[in-house]
Order: C-alpha cells, then sequence, then structure tokens
C-alpha cells in the first residue's frame, strides 16, 4: 500500500525493459518471465455499470453503444445523476354513477420522480423534462437528428464490403474452379443461389443492390444560413452558454446553451483479463460478478518475484561506501534461494532447442492459422546509468516459505551477522554497502542496480511429454531510487 | 520504503483486550453503538458519532488524527432518518476526513482532508486520493482510484490491492508502538 502512497524506490526491469514497479508487473508461470502493461494482451471479459454493478452481455453493450440504461450522468458536471422523488397531489374525480354514494373528490398522493445532481444541483426540470411515475428508466430517448441519414451510410458501406467480398470469392472460384463432368451437389439438390445464401445467414443479393442503387451521396452547398442581425451587439451571457466539454460529452446535439443540456446514460466499465502474448496463458482473470473482488486466475509479480523494500539508506556521496538496508520478502509457498549479483553477472538467456516431437508440430500447425509476427516478444534491456554500486556480499541468502500463521509467534530471530539484521518468517533483513563512484555530482539522482538470482519452484502440473523440471533458478534487475547525491 | 515506527503516549491510548488501540483524547458518542472488531487505532482528537446510528468497524482499520466517521442520513418527508455506517476490515481513514458514507468496503484507502459526502458506496478495494470531496451518494467501484472536486475516477488500482493493503495496515499496526519510558 505504501506503493501507492510513496513514489516507486524500488523498480524492476520487465523483459520488455521497462521500469515498474512490482505492483504493476505480472510474472507468466508457463515462461518463467516477468511481464509489464505494456507487453501482455488485453481482453474485455464483461461489461458491468460502476455505478448500479449491473452486468450486461457484450452484444447488448454493443446495441446500448455501451451506456447503461438506468444510470445517467450530470451533463453540467459529469457527476452520477440521483433520483430524487417528489410527492405530487393528483386530484381524482370519482364518477358518482360508478358506485360512489356521494361525489367524493379524493386526493391522492402520487410519487413523481426526477434527477437531481448532487455535486451540482442541476436538475432534470431545468431543462424541462417532464418527471416520471416511475423510479428508474422511462427517461425520454432522445434519437440523432441525422440518425436517418447515419443509417442510411452504415446501410451503403455494409452493402459495399458484402459485394466486394462476393466478388472475391467469384474471382477465387474462377481461378480454381475446374468443371469436371460430375453434377454439383447444387444442381443435384437445386439447391439455389439465393437459397445458400439464406442458409449461410448472408443477406440476399437483392437488398444489398438496392441499397447500393438508391444511395444519395452528399452534395456539398456553397450557401450557408447567414448570421444573426444581432450576433455582434448582444450581450453574450457566459452562464447561459455551454462549455466545451459539456458540448464534447454528447456529440451528437452539441448543445449550444445549457437550456438544452440532457442526461448523459453512463459509460459502462469493463472486467478485463490479462494474457501473455508469448504463450497466449491467462495472466489475470476476474470473477464475473462485477462487485468481486477475486480473480480465477491471478499471476501477479507480488506473489511470485521476491519483493525488495529500503529499509534506510546513509546519505549517498561521491566516491564513498556507504551502508544500505534492505528488507527481502519471499511470497511464494517455497523456500526460496537468493543471490544479489551485479547486473553484468547475469547469464545471457540460453536459446532453448526446439525439441522436434510430434506434439510440438501439431501445435505449430494449430498456430499457423494466427499471424504470429504480430505477438512476437521483443525483449530488451533498458539503458541506465546508475551513479552507485551494491556489492555483492557473495553468500547465499535463504528465505523460508510465506506462512499465514508466523504473524502470531512474533520474536523476530537474531541470528545476526555482518550481512543479515534480523530475519522474521518469509523477511529478510539485509545490510549492504554502497559504492558509488566518484564522479557522481552532489544533487543529481542517486540510483543504484542491483541484479537478483533466486529460485523458483513452478507448480504448474506439467505437460506430459516435458520432463518434469520444477526448479528454475531466475534473475531480475532492479533499480533502487536513493535520493539524491549529497554533495560534500 | 519501509514504513517508519509512529510512537504513541502510553498513558494517553487504552488498549482492549481485542487489540483496539483507541486515544483518550477522541470524542466516542454512543459508545455503546461503536463496534470496532479488534487491531483497531483510533488516534487523538477522532469523533466518531454513535448516537446517532450504529458505527461497526472491520479488523485493522485506522482512523487517523481529527477525522470525523458520522453515519449519514436521509430525507424523508416527515424529518430525516440516520443509518448505520458500516466499515469492512483494512481501511485506512487519512487526517481530518470527514466520513459520511453508508458503506465502506474492506481494503479502501481514504487520503487525508477528504469530505466523503452523505451515503456514499465505497466498494472494496478503492482510494480517495488526499484532499478530495466526494458528492453525495456516490457510488466508488472496485479498483478506482478517485481524486479531485468533485472526485472522478483517475486510474484504476494493481490487482495486488487487497494484498497490500492488508500488509500496509498490519504494518501500520505493528510500528504503532509505545514510547519506552526510561
Amino acid at each position: 500500500m505504501a506503493y501507492l502512497t510513496q513514489p516507486d524506490y524500488v523498480k524492476y526491469i520487465c523483459s520488455c525493459g521497462q521500469l515498474k514497479p512490482i505492483t504493476s508487473l505480472y510474472f507468466c508461470r508457463h515462461c518463467l518471465k516477468i511481464r509489464c502493461g505494456f507487453c501482455i494482451c488485453h481482453e474485455v471479459d464483461s461489461h458491468y455499470c460502476a455505478n448500479c454493478l449491473e452486468n450486461m452481455p457484450s452484444s447488448e453493450a454493443r446495441l446500448k453503444k455501451n451506456r447503461c440504461s438506468s444510470c445517467f450522468d450530470c451533463p453540467s458536471c459529469f457527476h452520477t445523476l440521483s433520483t430524487r422523488a417528489t410527492t405530487q397531489q393528483r386530484q381524482v374525480l370519482q364518477d358518482p354513477a360508478a358506485g360512489g354514494d356521494t361525489k367524493v373528490e379524493s386526493k391522492q398522493p402520487k410519487k413523481m420522480y426526477y434527477l437531481s445532481c448532487f455535486n451540482c444541483r442541476w436538475t432534470s426540470r431545468d431543462v424541462g423534462i417532464p418527471d416520471q411515475p416511475v423510479a428508474s428508466g422511462g427517461w425520454p430517448e432522445r434519437t440523432n437528428p441525422h440518425a436517418a441519414r447515419v443509417n442510411q451510410l452504415i446501410d451503403y458501406y455494409k452493402a459495399i464490403a458484402q459485394q466486394e467480398k462476393q466478388e472475391k470469392i467469384e474471382r477465387e472460384r474462377k481461378k480454381f474452379n475446374i468443371r469436371g463432368k460430375y453434377i454439383t451437389l447444387t444442381d443435384k439438390t437445386g439447391l439455389t443461389g439465393a437459397m445458400a445464401r439464406n442458409i449461410a445467414g448472408l443477406p440476399s443479393s437483392e437488398s444489398s443492390s438496392s441499397a447500393i442503387a438508391n444511395f444519395v451521396p452528399s452534395v456539398a452547398t456553397a450557401e450557408v444560413d447567414e448570421l444573426p442581425e444581432d450576433i455582434f451587439t448582444k450581450e453574450v451571457n457566459l452562464n447561459q452558454i455551454t462549455s466545451m466539454p459539456q458540448r464534447l460529452a454528447s456529440p451528437d446535439w452539441q448543445p449550444v446553451s445549457v437550456s438544452r443540456l440532457h442526461p448523459l446514460a453512463k459509460l459502462l466499465s469493463v472486467k478485463r483479463s490479462q494474457r501473455c502474448r508469448a504463450c497466449d496463458h491467462n495472466l489475470t482473470k476476474p470473477e464475473y460478478n462485477p462487485g468481486s473482488i477475486k480473480f480465477k486466475i491471478e499471476l501477479l509479480a507480488y506473489y511470485h518475484v521476491p519483493e525488495v523494500k529500503i529499509i534506510s539508506h546513509e546519505p549517498v556521496k561521491p566516491g564513498e561506501k556507504t551502508a544500505l538496508f534492505l528488507k527481502l520478502t519471499n511470497p511464494t509457498g517455497h523456500e526460496m534461494q537468493l543471490r544479489l549479483l551485479q547486473p553484468e553477472d547475469i547469464p545471457p538467456p540460453e536459446e532453448k532447442e526446439e525439441p522436434k516431437s510430434i506434439d510440438k508440430s501439431l501445435e505449430r500447425s494449430l498456430v499457423l492459422e494466427k499471424d504470429t509476427t504480430a505477438f512476437k516478444a521483443i525483449e530488451r534491456q533498458p539503458n541506465i546509468s546508475a551513479t552507485s554500486r551494491v556489492t555483492s556480499p557473495g553468500v547465499t541468502l535463504t528465505l523460508a516459505q510465506r506462512d499465514d500463521a508466523a504473524e502470531y509467534d512474533d520474536d523476530a530471530q537474531h541470528d545476526t551477522n555482518d550481512i543479515i539484521l534480523w530475519r522474521k518468517s518469509n523477511k529478510l533483513g539485509v545490510r549492504l554497502e554502497l559504492d558509488t563512484s566518484a564522479e557522481a555530482v552532489g544533487g543529481s539522482p542517486a540510483r543504484a542496480l542491483v541484479a537478483l538470482q533466486y529460485s523458483y519452484r513452478n507448480t504448474v502440473p506439467p505437460a506430459p511429454s516435458a520432463a518434469a523440471c520444477r526448479d528454475h533458478t531466475l534473475y531480475t534487475t532492479l533499480l533502487l531510487d536513493l535520493g539524491t547525491v549529497s554533495s560534500n | 520504503m519501509e514504513l517508519p515506527d509512529t510512537y504513541y503516549n502510553k498513558s494517553e491510548y487504552v488498549e482492549t483486550a481485542s487489540g483496539n488501540k483507541v486515544s483518550r483524547q477522541t470524542v466516542l458518542c454512543g459508545s455503546q453503538n461503536i463496534v470496532l472488531h479488534g487491531k483497531v487505532i483510533v488516534q487523538s482528537d477522532a469523533i466518531i458519532r454513535g448516537d446517532l446510528a450504529n458505527v461497526k468497524t472491520g479488523r485493522f482499520c485506522i482512523i487517523s488524527k481529527g477525522s470525523v466517521i458520522r453515519p449519514p442520513f436521509k430525507k424523508f418527508s416527515k424529518g430525516v432518518a440516520f443509518f448505520p455506517l458500516q466499515m469492512g476490515d483494512h481501511v485506512f481513514v487519512g487526517e481530518h476526513t470527514v466520513v459520511n458514507a453508508a458503506v465502506v468496503g474492506s481494503y479502501v484507502y481514504i487520503g487525508k482532508n477528504v469530505v466523503i459526502g452523505r451515503r456514499c458506496v465505497l466498494k472494496d478495494c478503492c482510494m480517495i486520493e488526499d484532499n478530495s470531496v466526494l458528492p453525495a451518494e456516490t457510488v466508488v467501484p472496485s479498483f478506482a482510484r478517485y481524486s479531485g472536486s468533485p472526485a472522478k475516477l483517475i486510474s484504476t488500482l494493481p490487482e495486488a490491492m487487497p494484498d497490500l493493503m492488508t500488509e500496509f495496515t498490519k504494518s501500520y499496526y505493528q510500528h504503532f508502538l509505545p514510547t519506552t519510558v526510561q
């Protein structure tokens, strides 16, 4: 949490070269690589309204232009509108002949609803929208003044696309068509082209051609309405004129005066799942329920990669050795061996030889359908100049597995030596030495690059063909932000 | 960065059997209507208005200095009625913040100098930044980060938010120590 309220002091280097805090990184268990939001695929899982938390199927969301049908935003300040109820005295004259023996003029109170903004006090009454007898829904929907023309254009372009597709198929067929002496299936069964089209769910050729034939192209006109006489003399009341964001919020109408502002249907939010581009496995998958905060799949770096936090450090001085205190945490359920290295000590990733098994080639043939070139992951290292080096202690640190029950027996072990300050279940406080180069200028940002080598046990059930290699040695590089270099 | 230790005067705070640490310099109105579910810190000059309606908090909540927790009211044709205020687990309320919400979910971070309007609903895992004003009856969805006046959605929160908040409130509690008397 401190991650969200403080600047990011410790940044990890993603496999794509981005520098990110551990909270916004993912870890693919199948590629065993760190991924970030820029090098994964984002997919829309479901649409929901953030106000009423109602799910909407994606087909319906498309039909409703990704807007909720019952919630509205204020057209003036864009805050969510609330429904207010008022009682209206409705006078009902009972018919004396119907059953009443006396003339009764009953005053039956009736609830009427209107929309009101609690932020700017705009109400739907301001613009003359009549109150509604039902609490939600039933608000008048405005149609775009150009709706007919827009639909005509859409139909026209659909028809053109359809026609071009048809022509392409026709060309392909002509190219390969070798008339055999056998009668084709369509001839035999009397299946005509129109019927085939009908079965395939394509629009009949007549309608598409009629859409093209009846289309009237737009004609530009040189005649423009004259400006009103008083345009330069009339005093402008800015309170009556809408602001630019207010106009752009309803692009269909773009109201000029505030009296024409209408409630805006609330935009839907999405739940998204994320996928590794290299192996197509899901990295995160949320639960379907919009109110739920749980995930079905949640492969975050925060749960798989050792976490490094700066406890404190001495002021960084050029050409001097200063102390640095770090806290290392093992978030996994297995014991972890950890070594601190220099970034240049990381061995280059070894090129794996493709196993030439039938499984693989089968998989390859399935993948062929898709254009894989677009998904090729580019791995690169960022070019970062660090002012300081962290002296590698040259020992392997062992971190115990994460144990939620361990917090109750909270006596920190003090098997202190030169490096280890304290040890507490899966956490470790270490004392390191920071070697700052003499060229560092006072006042410039002090940064240190450090590499981590850690053992990782893969808990993915191995594929039956693959050799079960569960323990891996992985590397990651991180950048520590140590404030500024102090000048002496 | 690791959280630094915060020290308090041992005579100022009352610690209950369930681990709640409540300052003596607070105004707890209608204390029979206030339920703190354990390991909750209520710091000095905080006001909890239990006399208006029930106030319930979950575990590991932090109510900072000078903040006001006040159940919301709703106007009816015949006067007003107060509604209970519920707070989930691992909620942080910053300094000098006024909370008038109906429901505050779990793993919620509310910054300092924030005003949460009447009958707002803060879902689980959301964050209101410092110096924001949330107008009345706003619904803040999960994993949303709100800021400004009126507060608007500015970004989303990481998926690990429940764990981040749990770690934050737990370590805050662990680093909230009595000054040792020399």
